[in-house]
């Protein structure tokens, strides 16, 4: 096994190389950083020149993906646009997305696979009929709009009903709040509502999925010849079954944490969270934009974190299937 | 998504604007009742709902210039001068007693400071603060930064006249000798960012995180805590001298996307609400919402179409003016303003000053006026003829024989715009001009599309101070660059430069307005841009607050925040 995740390390790194420099010249040609003092008459032309020198932007663009590659090689994001330091910025904003992605795929995973597999062992029941409704309904509804019924028919309702928050509709905690329980309490408040609305896109798909592979099992000849042998349904369905329905659903949800992790962009814009979806998108799109130390930055966290859930998607295969051995 | 809001004159979108003494006057809407005020309590906090997130904590530096920031900083580092919802300065007297014009020839201003004046961590605010605000924002290079850096000033308006800066009487007398006459010299020192910590940090990166030189507070409210995207929290300044703050707590709570603060409001985790542009879902969402006062006011940001006379048609004064008689303006505000509930809402007819301003005068001369039929007369004799298809055609220049075809640019994804510029596309067809709509993001329109002049005509909005002098940068003549960077429309005359040059350096403000009135009335002849209207700004606060008064200026409403409180009824 060893000798197989260490080429597909070495195949991630120079996969992470090339996408660097890729993203580095395509940020850098996509926009100009000065067009804010650009736009404002009373930013002086020399001004605007001083900036242009102290950003770097007046040195070439080879220079400075090399000054960033060499910085990166010691740990070193470097400076946004802005003056900030990149490094604490992108942990900070990883944070705050793994407080978010943990438990949403936590929870979409359970809900996916048992009801996966209760559609598939109830096919064409009232049951599977109205799971693979939802499904489809919470499939092709855009988050946002998923968001927005939960703030103003769930939240607001029930708060008000209660006559204290339940649900908060913004942000990631309420400032100045103390005490570890009272955290906590703050902490879930604010995190309910996103992780929901998060929840129910995301296992949506995965439930098909999942429901699709139990099918396929449950249809195979090993299985027939297990209940033929006597075992009982239970336990063909448990042990025989499920365990190798999860095969595909495991490679599935392992390459799609990646990805969420990446950012969840609109999730993030919708109830004010600062994580890795908005770091990109403030990256291409803020007011002295595009900060290509910040989007290089993002970069490197989540092609890192897709090479390696590609790695552990494929070590999950092999545990989950013995006939599958890497070398 | 909304734009960024700078804080002076900009080429992006929104800010406030308007006195609600003026509004009153100009018959402009608003919904609901009058800005609760009458007497409030101690204790309590409040939430204030911004649109972006700050880039930094220097106001006044140029990456930082956002109109955000200020409001966060309206009660943190002085302002000698405060814009009141008037849009008239007054003296802030927490930090100068008095400040004359004492002398004309060379003009030259005594600030007298007040003496209790000090910084939170107990340095006076005195002379040295002047000298350092003149000496980073003064554009002159031999003046550095840490480091040895050039200073990257926000605005070098006003301080690059500045020929001196001295102190006396212990460093609480400041005088302020001019090298040329400066008519805005009370929008300088307002506000002022902290000498002692500065000169040690940095102006352009010590103030870019969140630190200790941050928090250091020359006003009724101190910076506490930062969470990246998240808020900003104020308490009270244990130092300050004059009378304590009513509210212990003032959170600012960035909520970047718009649509999402009417819920927060109905779910009471925001209590004032100013979205950088507002839109009609926005106002219908918001205005029904029980104990919650809504006002629209006309700001002091305005829409308008930019022509670029380096296009050999637009060159020709006789079709820019022919665009603007078939260009229906009041289709616009009816269809754009009206619904936001303002009033009878009209086409603006000032560059300069908004009606909302004493100052404004409609110097259209009826230039802006509808009248399709003029508009089309004006095209023929500008050598255009009528085609079979119902458009004209030119007869001279890149076009001949082929339809009139211009383009209009503005940012992309921004209702409003795209409104306007439907509407202006209509208009045009209608008078026999061909218009294809090019739209880019912010980012490219603002920093290629239009400091280039690759465009035919452009729209956005400019955001006005109730100082003019910014002006100049827009409409003096593009062949001074280093002046008139900010006019991208090849337009030159010498007349308004000369008319620039004395409305800056006349210290009688009443002459100087005079004069700002006779630019705008050459801009209308000479058809430099077509206004449309004044953008509305709302203005959204829990009733259960008072002393909450709307102020349209660069200040926003925090103006006066040491004075809200929780209503004692």
């Amino acid at each position: 096994m060893w000798p197989f995740i260490l080429r597909r390390v070495l195949a991630g790194l120079v996969v992470l190389f090339i996408a660097s420099f890729c993203l580095y010249v395509l940020v850098s040609l996509s926009g100009d950083p000065l067009a804010q003092l650009k736009a404002n008459p009373h930013v002086s032309p020399r001004t605007i020149e001083a900036a242009r020198h102290q950003m770097h932007l007046d040195e070439p663009l080879l220079q400075r993906y090399w000054t960033w590659f060499t910085g990166f090689l010691h740990g070193d994001f470097g400076t946004s646009t802005t003056g900030q330091r990149v490094g604490p910025q992108i942990w900070v904003r990883l944070g705050v997305t793994a407080k978010l992605v943990i438990p949403t795929v936590i929870i979409a995973a359970i809900v996916a696979v048992l009801l996966g597999i209760w559609s598939a062992v109830k096919q064409y029941s009232v049951t599977d009929h109205t799971s693979t409704a939802l499904a489809y309904l919470f499939y092709s509804s855009p988050v946002f709009v998923i968001a927005l019924v939960l703030k103003n028919f769930l939240a607001v309702d029930v708060n008000k009903t209660l006559g204290h928050t339940i649900f908060y509709t913004v942000g990631e905690n309420t400032p100045g709040v103390t005490g570890t329980w009272n955290v906590i309490r703050d902490d879930a408040a604010h995190t309910a509502l996103p992780v929901i609305a998060l929840v129910l896109v995301t296992y949506a798909a995965w439930s098909r999925y999942q429901r699709a592979a139990m099918l396929d099992v449950l249809n195979a000849d090993y299985i027939r010849l297990a209940r033929a042998k006597g075992l009982s349904r239970r336990r063909v369905l448990l042990v025989h079954a499920a365990r190798n329905a999860l095969i595909p659903v495991t490679t599935v949800i392992a390459l799609d944490f990646a990805v969420i992790l990446g950012g969840t962009v609109i999730t993030e814009i919708v109830f004010g969270w600062e994580g890795m979806g908005r770091f990109l998108y403030e990256g291409l799109t803020g007011p002295v934009s595009p900060d290509v130390n910040a989007v290089q930055a993002w970069l490197m966290i989540t092609a890192t974190a897709v090479v390696a859930f590609n790695i552990i998607a494929d070590i999950l295969y092999a545990v989950l299937d013995p006939r599958i051995r890497l070398g | 998504m909304r734009s960024s809001r700078l804080v002076k004159i900009t080429g992006t979108t929104a800010m406030s604007a308007a006195a609600l003494l003026v509004v009153a006057a100009c018959g402009a809407g608003s919904s609901n009742p009058p800005p609760s005020s009458g007497p409030v309590k101690s204790g309590g906090s409040i939430t204030f709902a911004l649109d972006e997130d700050v880039a930094g904590w220097n106001v006044l530096q140029a990456n930082d210039n956002e109109f955000v920031l200020q409001e966060i900083l309206d009660q943190t580092w002085p302002q000698t001068f405060v814009i009141h919802p008037d849009l008239k300065p007054h003296l802030n007297t927490a930090i100068a007693t008095s400040a004359k014009v004492t002398k004309k020839s060379p003009q030259t201003v005594v600030y007298k400071l007040n003496p209790k004046a000090t910084w939170s961590d107990g340095t006076p605010i005195n002379a040295d603060d002047y000298i350092y605000n003149w000496k980073a924002q003064s554009g002159n290079p031999k003046y550095k930064d840490v480091g040895g850096k050039a200073f990257l000033p926000a605005s070098t308006s006003g301080y690059s006249q500045i020929k001196s800066v001295t102190g006396s009487n212990g460093g609480k007398t400041v005088t302020v000798v001019f090298s040329q006459p400066y008519s805005d010299w009370q929008s300088l020192f307002s506000p002022m960012i902290p000498a002692h910590i500065a000169s040690k940090v940095g102006f352009n990166s010590g103030f870019q995180e969140f630190n200790a030189a941050a928090k250091v507070s020359g006003g009724p409210y101190m910076l506490q805590s930062y969470s990246k995207g998240e808020d900003v929290v104020e308490v009270p300044n244990p130092h300050y001298w004059e009378s304590k703050p009513k509210l212990d707590k003032i959170t600012y709570r960035f909520i970047t996307n718009d649509d999402q603060q009417p819920p927060a409001v109905q779910n009471n985790e925001v209590n004032i609400v100013n979205p950088a542009l507002v839109s009609t879902t926005f106002y219908q969402s918001v205005k029904n919402i029980p104990n919650f006062n809504v006002q629209v006011l006309p700001g002091l940001e305005f829409q308008h179409i930019d022509f670029n006379e380096s296009n050999p048609y637009l060159a020709k004064q006789s079709i820019r003016q022919a665009i603007a008689y078939g260009t229906d303006r009041q289709q616009m505000v009816d269809r754009i303003v009206a619904p936001l509930g303002v009033k009878n809402p009209q086409p603006l007819q000032n560059r300069i000053w908004m009606p909302t301003q004493p100052q404004f005068q409609d110097t259209s001369g009826g230039l802006g006026d509808f009248d399709p039929s003029k508009a089309k007369q004006l095209l023929e004799s500008s050598g255009m003829t009528m085609g079979s298809d119902g458009y004209f055609q030119p007869n001279f220049g890149p076009e001949k024989g082929k339809d009139l075809t211009l383009s209009i640019s503005t940012t992309s994804g921004v209702p409003v715009r795209s409104q306007i510029e439907q509407l202006f596309q209509a208009s045009m067809k209608s008078i026999g001009i061909k218009i294809n709509i090019q739209n880019y993001d912010a980012n490219k329109l603002f920093g290629t599309v239009g400091p280039k002049g690759e465009f035919d005509m452009i729209e956005f909005a400019w955001v006005q101070s109730p100082y003019p002098s910014g002006n100049q940068s827009i409409y003096c003549s593009y062949t001074n660059a280093n002046l008139c960077g900010s006019n991208w429309d090849h337009y030159a005359n010498p007349q308004v430069d000369k008319l620039f040059t004395q409305a800056l350096t006349n210290i009688d403000t009443s002459q100087a307005a005079r004069q700002y009135n006779q630019i705008d009335s050459m801009l209308w002849k000479d058809m430099a841009t077509l206004p449309l209207f004044q953008q509305p700004q709302l203005f959204g606060w829990s009733s259960n607050y008072g002393n909450i008064i709307p102020n349209t200026s660069s200040t926003g409403i925090p103006w006066n925040a040491n004075q809200w409180g929780v209503s004692a009824q």
